[in-house]
């Protein structure tokens, strides 16, 4: 029976020493809202290329993020050495705090800038686009226009996710209530739309028939269509286009690790990779698979509803809670 | 921990062994134990440098605090309801009929016990989301109804599943109370011409009604502090209890000094209503305990179900079907499906996402790792500290062992996530030390949670050892090290080992605590399957739920096998 106990005490050790080796390399952490599929294969292809490096990253919707850098500030240390979210107001925030260190990294004249007053403290890494997620097996004609989601086959089965957890989702509802105003929402909701939890939830249940359709993201539509999902992801006219950028936090004990990462995100290989899943590059000179039928990105900006990202920053809150309002028939 | 716990076995060396295991078992309780939950408090009521009711009644007040503590109420009224209904017809029927294989039904009906809830949660929503679900749909689509037949995401739908999870502690409560009640009592008063029904009120129930009712209290404590299923149903569609709402605050503005503050209230009012529910269970316990005559090998009478026995032996092997082999089998079924959605065809099911999860993923290896360590490190350490502490409670003869034995039973009464919080508010660096998202945390937290299993088990065992054999030794001259080691060690050995396996095994499976309390890459198995279902990665998520199934219920089997046969060979 003792043999036994050493056994445990020798598996206990394991316990200990995978926490000594946690320390041992350079390590990045990066929080991200993109899923998994997209960042774990960067990662690989990363830790492929610069060996030294490890990467590790937390996956989670911007909103969550956001709070536990908020946390992290509070008692001192902020986790994570880089942040890639596609909440952009978010990062005009951090600049603005003085948290974002400041990169201009020797690939970006490569690549797409979207941002007019560009200074190296966040770069565009992918352009995210939102469409109509619908399933094949309930919706036999495909939507074209956006009010097409007021049609009685969406009653009751048309999901976005919550805003207040995912950065796209607050995105795409301040560009629509811009675009359209808020009788745009308040149509959604008379047709019982439904607020979802994450994004990647929303089109999960547009795939199992749960909703019949969603706001979606270009990607995680992509990802499961390309599994066999009964999905089709299709882009009214008026495109919402959602840059998603990458920025190194200040005081970062792996500085030069980071602006590899960031390099690296931006190089043909990594936008490859980005344009591989389903979801727009940052470069024009990467080909777009055409299985996935993505407009080019230049396009995509060309008809893309415009936005001011520093009025939004202080609106997000007002726009959230409306929304949520609207959504619950509070009005 | 580590730090002050030697502190501890210095400051005790004066003393000798009895003064040292004594200090150290006090130190560690007050430090695991004592200190998360006072903070609790503390910060619940202490606002501002001063006493403040004003402000936790108006927190109480809040629509969604105020909602959520109805909910929970109105869930646990309802769990506790339905599983004691279910819980005390089955215990009958297997203990008391002539139901036909019931030993085999009785070892069915106790399977739910290892199936963590909120799996089941999930395969349930598989079943029955209003649109999805495999069930609905088929009614929908084959048989052409208009509108789904159930929908999982409801208050009906929460207590439901809850009460499938939860009715074994009624069950084996009550299965328990008819074994050993003796049968003479029946018997004597169906000579005097009493007839069934009389018998049945006036003698069997007021016999059994104290295991029913300290079953139905412990499946109230349980269910109020619920968190998986109603995290699983509940909250996508606003419907929040206790736990759920203190785990949105705290995760949603993570460490914000209002959601904290939100947590303690309703950490606190959790504390409170178990503290009233355990002291109501041992009232009744203790008051029933002179009427079940605890005699042993009685053969109760079996009432003849004639013509029911088929119908009643349907319903079982239906009840079982339904509630424990088709939940596992969709789990399974879908984990192998490429997306979420497809149908159950052999082209589109595989073991590709097994491989993925085992082989591949980063996340979900992690996960699997974690667990397994954390699980054995939490085991193995309550287990060594629950042996010493147990020996002060049942073998001293000191002062104090009274609130050694208080705060090692607390965290029985303690819900997973208020130890949490209080370990989140203990650990993260006020007070010098900072484990916040690390996996020692998580660590911390289980040996407080589980504290009070490894005491009940070695208590039992030591309580067995008679003194006179440590005085025996002592008189021949051993040091008391020696007789510890040498005696009481040896003798207790099946205790330690018993609370080994109570606490690895509900730690595999375990979410509540770690789920307020993880890090990149400190995800247990819970929190990866819990993440992945949040994050529409249905298929995934249902793989790793696989997987932790067949560990769960393997290793159940291996104890199971283990256990049996060191009580064989012993007696």
């Amino acid at each position: 029976m003792f043999r036994k106990l050493s056994a445990l005490v020798i598996a206990a050790c394991f316990l200990f020493s995978f926490a000594a080796t946690a320390a041992a390399a350079e390590k990045l952490i990066i929080y991200t809202s993109m899923k998994e599929s997209l960042i774990g294969e960067l990662s690989e292809a990363f830790k492929k290329k610069n060996p030294g490096v490890d990467v590790d990253y937390q996956s989670a919707g911007a909103g969550k993020l956001m709070a536990k850098i908020a946390a992290e500030r509070q008692s001192g240390k902020i986790l994570a050495d880089l942040i890639w979210t596609s909440e952009v107001p978010d990062f005009y925030n951090m600049k603005k705090e003085g948290l974002l260190e400041q990169y201009v990294s020797p690939v970006s004249s490569e690549t797409l800038n979207p941002f007019g007053d560009f200074d190296g403290s966040f770069t565009a890494a992918r352009l995210g686009t939102l469409g109509i997620a619908y399933n094949t097996r309930i919706i036999k004609k495909a939507p074209e226009q956006w009010s097409d989601i007021f049609n009685p086959e969406f009653k009751g089965a048309f999901g976005i996710a919550n805003p207040s957890l995912s950065g796209t989702a607050y995105m795409s509802i301040a560009l629509m209530v811009n675009k359209f105003g808020w009788e745009f929402i308040e149509k959604i909701s008379a047709n019982q739309g439904k607020i979802g939890k994450g994004s990647g939830q929303v089109v999960d249940d547009t795939a199992s028939g749960e909703l019949a359709g969603s706001l979606a993201v270009d990607y995680i539509t992509n990802d499961k269509i390309r599994k066999g999902a009964s999905l089709a992801l299709v882009y009214p006219p008026e495109m919402l286009v959602v840059p998603s950028p990458v920025a190194i936090f200040k005081g970062t004990r792996n500085l030069a690790a980071a602006k590899k990462w960031v390099d690296f995100l931006l190089s043909k290989d990594a936008q490859a990779i980005i344009a591989g899943e389903g979801t727009l590059p940052v470069r024009s000179d990467v080909a777009l698979p055409a299985q996935f039928k993505l407009p080019a990105p230049a396009d995509a900006v060309k008809r893309a509803i415009p936005v001011n990202y520093i009025e939004l920053m202080a609106q997000k809150e007002a726009i959230v809670k409306k929304f949520t309002d609207i959504m619950q028939g509070k009005k | 921990m580590s730090a002050r716990g030697a502190g501890g076995l210095r400051g005790g060396g004066g003393f000798g062994a009895a003064g040292v295991i004594l200090t150290l078992s006090i130190g560690i309780l007050i430090i695991v134990v004592a200190v998360p939950v006072l903070l609790i408090f503390f910060n619940a009521f202490w606002a501002d440098g001063s006493f403040n009711v004003r402000d936790v009644i108006r927190v109480l007040r809040e629509p969604d605090t105020y909602q959520a503590l109805l909910n929970s109420l109105l869930i646990a009224c309802g769990t506790t309801t339905g599983s004691t209904i279910i819980g005390t017809f089955f215990a009958w029927l297997v203990t008391r009929t002539d139901l036909p294989f019931k030993r085999f039904m009785k070892g069915m009906f106790l399977v739910p016990f290892m199936l963590p809830s909120f799996i089941g949660a999930l395969a349930w929503k598989m079943l029955f989301s209003p649109r999805a679900g495999y069930i609905n749909r088929f009614f929908m689509d084959t048989l052409g109804f208009e509108n789904p037949i159930f929908n999982i995401y409801s208050y009906a739908g929460i207590i439901a599943v809850e009460c499938m999870y939860l009715f074994p502690f009624v069950f084996i409560q009550v299965c328990g109370a008819l074994e050993r009640m003796d049968p003479t009592l029946e018997e004597s008063a169906r000579i005097s011409g009493a007839g069934l029904f009389t018998i049945t009120t006036r003698i069997t129930i007021p016999l059994v009604l104290p295991s029913i009712l300290s079953g139905a209290l412990l499946i109230m404590l349980y269910s109020m502090a619920h968190f998986g299923t109603v995290a699983v149903l509940g909250i996508e569609n606003g419907i929040f209890n206790i736990p759920t709402l203190i785990y949105e605050r705290i995760h949603q503005s993570a460490g914000s000094f209002a959601s904290i503050r939100t947590g303690t209230v309703l950490a606190s009012v959790l504390v409170v209503s178990a503290a009233c529910i355990i002291w109501l269970q041992n009232r009744i316990l203790t008051r029933g305990r002179y009427q079940i005559i605890a005699g042993k090998s009685f053969r109760p009478m079996e009432l003849k179900l004639r013509g029911l026995r088929l119908p009643l032996l349907f319903f079982c092997v239906a009840y079982i079907c339904f509630t424990i082999v088709l939940p596992t089998v969709v789990i399974f079924l879908v984990g192998g499906l490429k997306t979420y959605g497809l149908p159950f065809t052999l082209e589109n099911l595989s073991l590709a996402n097994y491989k993925f999860i085992l082989f591949e993923h980063k996340l979900t290896r992690d996960a699997i790792f974690n667990s397994v360590s954390l699980g054995l490190g939490a085991a193995l350490i309550t287990m060594f500290a629950g042996v010493m502490i147990s020996y002060v409670i049942v073998k001293m003869k000191t002062r104090g062992k009274g609130i050694l034995e208080f705060l090692g039973m607390l965290p029985f009464s303690v819900p997973g996530s208020v130890i949490a919080l209080g370990v989140i508010l203990a650990w993260s660096g006020k007070y010098g030390i900072n484990l916040y998202n690390t996996v020692w945390i998580i660590l911390v937290a289980y040996i407080a949670r589980y504290m009070a299993f490894s005491l009940k088990a070695n208590s039992a065992a030591l309580e067995q050892v008679h003194d006179s054999l440590v005085e025996a030794a002592r008189a021949s001259g051993a040091s008391m090290w020696q007789a510890l080691r040498d005696i009481v060690l040896p003798l207790v050995r099946p205790g330690m080992l018993a609370a080994f396996f109570l606490i690895f095994l509900p730690s595999l499976r375990e979410l509540t605590v770690s789920i307020m309390l993880y890090a990149p890459t400190t995800r247990t198995i819970g929190v990866a399957i819990y993440t992945l279902n949040e994050d529409g990665e249905t298929v995934i998520s249902a793989a790793l739920a696989g997987v932790a199934l067949i560990l769960i219920i393997s290793g159940q089997t291996l104890i199971n096998r283990f256990t049996e046969s060191a009580s064989s060979g012993k007696g």
